[in-house]
C-alpha cells in the first residue's frame, strides 16, 4: 500500500472515531494528523524552534508534515494545538513595562502579532517582546522577575479559530 | 574565592572547568546551545542556561547572551575555556565593565599579544629571538616582495589577528607571493575582521616547542616547563608531550627564561603559553603568545602535579602564587593524543553522529578528558575534538608503552575517530625515537 493510500486510511480512522489528533511513528511513515488546525504550519519568524537534529531523523514520506513543537530543553508537556511564545534571548522576564504598571497581557487577552506581551531585560536594556502570532493567552509559564533562557516557553496561546 | 563561576564553553573543556570549580567549592553555571541540550556534563554543573541555537555565532560566541546569562545567574566570574571567546579582548573588556571577573589576562594585555605583529615586536624588545620577518604588518605588495627577496623564499604570510595555525599561507616565489598575499588578506578580513598581515621566513624543518606560563596579580611569573607539539597536521596539533625529546637542558633553560621575560614584560596574569620554533641547529624563535589555557595543558599538569584550571581561578580571584620557580618539580614524561571525530582513511573528514559505544582505557598513568559517553551525539557544527587521552609515566619509553596499551583498549564505535591513526603513528620509528619535526605527520601520511 502506498503512502497516500495509508494516509487516506488514517484520515478515515480519525473521522469515524471522531479523533482530534492521530500520530503514527513507524520506520517508513511518520505523520501527525490534526483536525481543525492548518496542517501546513510555517513558524513565523521570531519564534525560536529547536534546531533539527543533524543525524538520524527519518524524513517523512508524505507532504503532510507537522514540525514538532516539543523538544525544547525541559519544555513543558502541553496540548499540541497551542502556540508557544519562546524567549529569543537570555534575560529577566517582566510582565509589565514598569513595577506597579498593568501587565501587558493576562490569561484571556487576545493578541495579534504586533502586540507586546512582555519585557525581557538583558544587560540593563528592556526589550519589548511581540507575540509574533495571533491568539488568546491561555497560560503564562514564567513569573514576573524570573530569569529566562534562550528557547524557554513564556506563553501558551490558543490559536484564533478560522 | 568566587562563589559562582560561569563556564562560557562546551564539551570537554567545559567539563574540565566544572570539575575544577567543584573541587574548589565554587558553584559552576554551564551554558549550552540547543544542540548541546541533554549533554550529560551539564548535569554536573550547579545550574545551566540555554544561550542560543546551534550555530556558535548565535550561542557560544554570542556575547550578549553570555553576559546576560552571567547576570541572571549572578556569577562572580566567567571562565572562557579555549577557543570561542577565550582570546576576545572585547569580551574581556565587556566583562570588566559589567563587574564580572574574566578568568584570564586583562583585556589590554590580550589585545597587545593578540596582535601577532605587535607580539613579535615585544619579543624582540625583550631580547627574545623572533623568526626573521617584517617589522610589524606589511603595507603593499611591493613591500612584501622586497621583504621576501631579503629573507629568501619560501616565506609565510600570517594574519596579524590570527593565530592558532589559522590565516597562514606559504609563498614560494614572486607570483605565489602576490596571489597568497591577496588570498591571506581576504581570509583574514573574513575570519578575523582584520586583513592586516605580516611576513616571516619559513623556518623548516623545525620543532614546535611552547612554554607554559603562570602569572599572578602580585607580579609573580613562573614557567611550568615546555611542551613539544611538533606532531601536527595542517598546523593543528595532534599529539603533544613533555618534556620535549628534541631539546637539551641548556636550550630548555634558554627558552623558558625567554618565555618568562616576555610574560613579565607585559605583566601577564593568568595562564598563558609562549610558542617557539626550534631549528635543527638548536636555535629558537618566538612565534606567538596564546593568552589563554591551551588544549594540551594536561601534559603539564601531569608532570608538575599542578591543576592549571584551579590556578587560573585562584589567580583571577586575586590570590598570590605561593609556588616558587625553584620548587616546581618536573617528574616523568606525559603524552597527550587529541581524539577527533574524523576519518583518517578519508582525508580526516569530520565524522559526526551517535557514539554507540564509548569505552575509554584506564589503569595507572592514564587520564581521559572527555565529555563523551555511550549514546552521545557528536554534532557537526562544532570542533571535531571529542576528548583527550593523556598518559604519564616515569620515562618516555614507558609512556609510549602505556600509550600503545591505552590506545588498544580505547574503543569508540558509531563514529570514526583518529584512534586507529594514532595506533599506527606511535609505532613509527621516527616518532618512537623522538626525532621528529613539524613535517612528521605529512611525511608519515605520504609514506603510509
Amino acid at each position: 500500500m502506498d503512502a497516500v493510500e495509508r494516509v487516506r486510511q488514517l484520515i478515515e480512522i480519525m473521522s469515524s472515531n471522531d479523533l482530534a489528533e492521530l500520530e503514527v511513528d513507524e520506520p517508513d511513515l511518520r505523520i501527525k494528523l490534526r483536525r481543525n488546525v492548518p496542517i501546513q504550519y510555517s513558524p513565523p519568524p521570531g519564534l525560536a524552534y529547536a534546531a533539527l537534529p543533524p543525524q538520524g531523523s527519518v524524513p517523512p514520506q508524505t507532504a503532510l508534515q507537522v514540525p514538532g513543537l516539543g523538544g525544547e530543553p525541559g519544555g513543558p508537556v502541553h496540548d499540541n494545538t497551542l502556540l508557544e511564545i519562546t524567549s529569543p534571548m537570555v534575560g529577566t522576564f517582566y510582565r509589565s513595562s514598569s513595577p506597579g504598571a498593568e501587565p501587558y497581557v493576562s490569561i484571556g487577552t487576545e493578541v495579534d502579532p504586533e502586540t507586546v506581551v512582555c519585557i525581557i531585560e538583558a544587560m540593563k536594556v528592556m526589550n519589548e517582546m511581540k507575540a509574533e502570532v495571533p491568539g488568546t493567552v491561555v497560560e503564562i509559564l514564567v513569573e514576573d522577575g524570573e530569569p529566562v533562557e534562550f528557547g524557554q516557553v513564556l506563553f501558551l496561546l490558543e490559536p484564533i479559530a478560522e | 574565592m568566587f562563589t559562582r563561576v560561569l563556564v562560557a564553553n562546551r564539551g570537554e573543556i567545559a567539563l574540565r572547568i566544572i570539575r575544577a570549580c567543584k573541587e574548589l567549592g565554587v558553584e559552576a553555571v554551564a551554558v549550552y546551545s540547543k544542540a548541546d541540550a541533554g549533554s550529560q556534563y551539564l548535569e554536573l554543573a550547579d545550574d545551566s542556561v540555554c544561550i542560543g541555537p546551534a550555530p556558535p555565532a548565535e550561542s557560544y560566541l554570542n556575547v550578549a547572551h553570555i553576559i546576560s546569562a552571567a547576570e541572571v545567574t549572578n556569577v562572580d566570574a566567567i571562565h572562557p575555556g579555549y577557543g570561542f571567546l577565550a582570546e576576545d579582548d572585547t569580551f574581556a573588556e565587556i566583562c570588566e565593565e559589567s563587574n564580572i571577573v574574566f578568568i584570564g589576562p586583562r583585556s589590554d594585555v590580550m589585545r597587545k599579544m593578540g596582535n601577532k605583529a605587535e607580539a613579535r615586536r615585544i619579543a624582540k624588545e625583550n631580547r627574545v629571538p623572533v623568526i626573521p620577518g617584517s617589522e610589524g604588518v606589511v603595507g603593499d605588495e611591493d613591500e612584501a616582495l622586497g621583504l621576501a627577496h631579503q629573507l629568501g623564499y619560501p616565506v609565510m604570510i600570517k594574519a596579524a589577528a590570527g593565530g592558532g595555525g589559522r590565516g597562514m599561507r606559504i609563498a614560494h616565489n614572486d607570483i605565489s607571493l602576490k596571489n597568497m598575499l591577496a588570498l591571506a588578506r581576504n581570509e583574514a578580513g573574513a575570519a578575523f575582521k582584520d586583513s592586516s598581515v605580516y611576513v616571516e621566513k619559513v623556518v623548516s624543518p623545525a620543532r614546535h616547542v611552547e612554554v607554559q606560563i603562570l602569572g599572578d596579580s602580585h607580579g609573580n611569573v613562573l614557567h611550568l616547563g615546555e611542551r613539544d607539539c611538533s606532531i601536527q597536521r595542517r598546523f593543528q596539533k595532534l599529539i603533544e608531550e613533555t618534556p620535549s625529546p628534541g631539546i637539551d637542558s641548556d636550550l630548555r633553560s634558554k627558552i623558558t627564561r625567554a618565555a618568562v621575560r616576555i610574560a613579565r614584560a607585559v605583566n601577564y596574569t593568568g595562564a598563558g603559553t609562549i610558542e617557539f620554533l626550534v631549528n635543527p641547529e638548536g636555535q629558537f624563535f618566538f612565534i606567538e603568545m596564546n593568552t589563554r589555557l591551551q588544549v594540551e595543558h594536561p601534559v603539564t599538569e601531569e608532570v608538575t602535579g599542578l591543576d592549571l584550571v584551579k590556578e587560573q581561578i585562584r589567580i583571577a580571584a586575586g590570590e598570590e602564587l605561593t609556588l616558587q620557580q625553584k620548587r616546581v618539580e618536573f617528574r616523568g614524561c606525559a603524552i597527550e593524543c587529541r581524539i577527533n571525530a574524523e576519518n583518517p582513511a578519508d582525508g580526516f573528514r569530520a565524522s559526526p553522529g551517535t557514539v554507540r559505544r564509548f569505552n575509554p582505557p584506564g589503569g595507572r598513568g592514564v587520564r581521559i578528558d572527555s565529555h563523551c559517553y555511550s549514546g552521545y551525539e557528536v554534532k557537526p557544527c562544532y570542533d571535531s575534538m571529542i576528548g583527550k587521552l593523556i598518559v604519564h609515566q616515569p620515562t618516555r619509553a614507558e609512556a609510549l608503552a602505556c600509550l600503545r596499551r591505552a590506545l588498544t583498549e580505547f574503543t569508540i564505535e558509531g563514529i570514526h575517530t583518529t584512534i586507529p591513526f594514532y595506533r599506527d603513528l606511535i609505532n613509527h620509528g621516527g616518532y618512537a625515537s623522538g626525532r621528529f619535526d613539524t613535517h612528521f605527520v605529512e611525511d608519515f601520511l605520504e609514506g603510509a
